[in-house]
């Protein structure tokens, strides 16, 4: 006999999957990569230029990044479309929980619409022109110019405290959407666990968006003394012996 | 089962009359309108007793004559889940409704009812619930027992088993959780109720040998798959069914099922 599966099952897996793999896997990795801004531009520049060398690039991208984002975002949104949030009449934590799942992903979808344009194309007309693509050696220089500018850098704060919280209570539905988290009280300590997860992913995005504009960003730059110390640039571009 | 044991909280100085403001509908399909009603106070009114009280004398707060609202009762002890409409904005049976309860908590005079708003709405407070039955019959919750021939004892079950089968057995079909639910609206969701009425049967060891054509039930385009994990559901539930852990249970087997079952083929 055929397993009889309705297109919604394979879908809802699938964006439920496609959330972790490869999406919050490359969300730790690009903040791994973000705060190398903590040791400076060289640090940055020469991580931005390493990614460049990443062999079959454009099919990891298009593949690993481009089509699973597009497809999560796009899938997404149509989820949320189903909601009928009644969080005033009902507001239960987890209820709450629900809603700003939602929420944080509509937002997500036009953070990351202008995130991309902004950094990867260079397409914001009024903000940044050049692409952080092909230009690794400028990568530093374009991400600091543009923190400089104070609503672009509250919006980018919102953009990664919103991505650490849906990945984190992701990671949640993940496990409770496949069978893996069923009790009660496991689900309660998992909770704490993303809660946790989501404080630390947004104060480590934070504060290498700081790093930009500031050594070491929110940490005492002595913490960020072993790059200066080997003359590698400070974040202003000039060089140190 | 402390509760019972817990002098409830009366209200100490209680008005003479409190208002219900009452949602109307002539037919399926007619306009929705309000009508107030004041009812005389006295210890211990529920919901139902007061609309009793409207029957009697359908006369709104104005003084216009009206009909008196339709509502449903049966049991009149929280057992049968006919009576299940929106109080207050929430949604609960209007048999175990205590007024004074209603008004400690929202510190007001006026009580609110409304139906049900996920079924069809067949008048004033009263909904077509046929959905609910509909989804039971789809998902198949029975156990196939066909044939005159003696089949002997059925299997054991262990004490854990009959426990948890004997919560998810309370199942009243009222519709709680179905209107609860962020996700269930129209044909979206097959919702809670289904669901735990699946893990009932599918947790019986003879209600097993049908399992797959319950998971493949719960797998169509408005299947399991579309919890959204807001768990009103269990919040809601006046029968305290541990209806997330159905469904959690039941994601595992039909994630389990659905996604490797073609590897065994």
């Amino acid at each position: 006999m055929a397993i009889k599966i309705s297109r919604s099952f394979v879908m809802r897996k699938l964006h439920q999957l496609t959330g972790i793999v490869p999406l919050g896997a490359f969300f730790f990795v690009h903040l791994f990569t973000n705060s190398k801004a903590m040791s400076g531009a060289s640090v940055f520049n020469d991580a931005v230029a390493d990614i460049h060398h990443i062999p079959y690039l454009l099919f990891v991208e298009v593949f690993g990044i481009f089509l699973p984002l597009l497809f999560h975002s796009v899938y997404g949104v149509f989820i949320s479309a189903e909601m009928r949030p009644n969080g005033v009449n009902y507001g239960y934590g987890r209820n709450w929980f629900y809603i700003f799942q939602r929420v944080t992903g509509v937002f997500l979808f036009f953070f990351l619409l202008f995130h991309i344009l902004n950094f990867r194309f260079g397409m914001i007309p009024g903000l940044n022109l050049t692409p952080v693509a092909g230009n690794a050696e400028l990568a530093f220089a374009i991400v600091q110019k543009e923190f400089q500018i104070t609503w672009v850098f509250i919006l980018y704060v919102l953009g990664v405290t919103a991505t650490a919280w849906h990945l984190a209570y992701g990671f949640f539905l993940f496990a409770v959407d496949w069978g893996i988290l069923i009790g009660e009280r496991a689900q309660k300590m998992a909770l704490y666990a993303c809660v946790g997860l989501a404080f630390f992913l947004s104060a480590v995005g934070i504060n290498a968006m700081v790093a930009f504009n500031k050594k070491c960003g929110l940490l005492p730059s002595a913490l960020c003394e072993e790059a200066e110390k080997k003359g590698i640039a400070e974040p202003d571009g000039s060089r140190r012996f | 089962m402390n509760e019972a044991n817990v002098e409830k909280k009366r209200l100490e100085n209680p008005p003479q009359t409190v208002d219900f403001r009452i949602s109307r509908r002539e037919k399926l399909d007619a306009a929705q309108y309000t009508e107030t009603f004041t009812v005389p106070y006295r210890r211990n009114l529920n919901v139902i007793s007061a609309l009793m009280e409207i029957r009697k004398n359908p006369v709104t707060k104005e003084g216009k004559q009206t009909t008196p609202p339709v509502w449903n009762m049966s049991c009149l002890e929280q057992v049968c889940g006919i009576c299940t409409i929106v109080i207050n904005g929430r949604v609960r049976q209007a048999c175990s409704a205590l007024v004074d309860d209603l008004l400690l908590a929202s510190g007001g005079n006026t009580i609110t009812l409304e139906p049900m708003s996920k079924f069809p709405n067949v008048r004033d407070l009263t909904v077509d619930r046929t959905a609910m039955f509909d989804y039971l019959k789809r998902t198949k919750v029975w156990i196939e027992l066909d044939g005159t021939h003696d089949l002997g004892s059925g299997p054991r079950m262990s004490q854990e088993t009959v426990q948890e089968r004997y919560a998810y057995s309370r199942c009243m079909t009222c519709g709680c959780c179905l209107e609860a639910c962020p996700q269930y609206f129209d044909d979206n969701y097959i919702g809670p109720q289904a669901i735990a009425q699946v893990r009932y049967q599918n947790m019986h060891p003879s209600g097993k040998m049908t399992r797959d054509a319950r998971l493949e039930a719960l797998m169509e385009e408005d299947g399991i798959q579309n919890c959204g994990n807001a768990q009103n559901c269990v919040q809601v539930c006046p029968m305290s069914i541990p209806l997330t852990r159905a469904i959690y249970e039941t994601n595992r087997e039909a994630t389990i099922y659905g996604l490797f079952g073609w590897l065994r083929k």
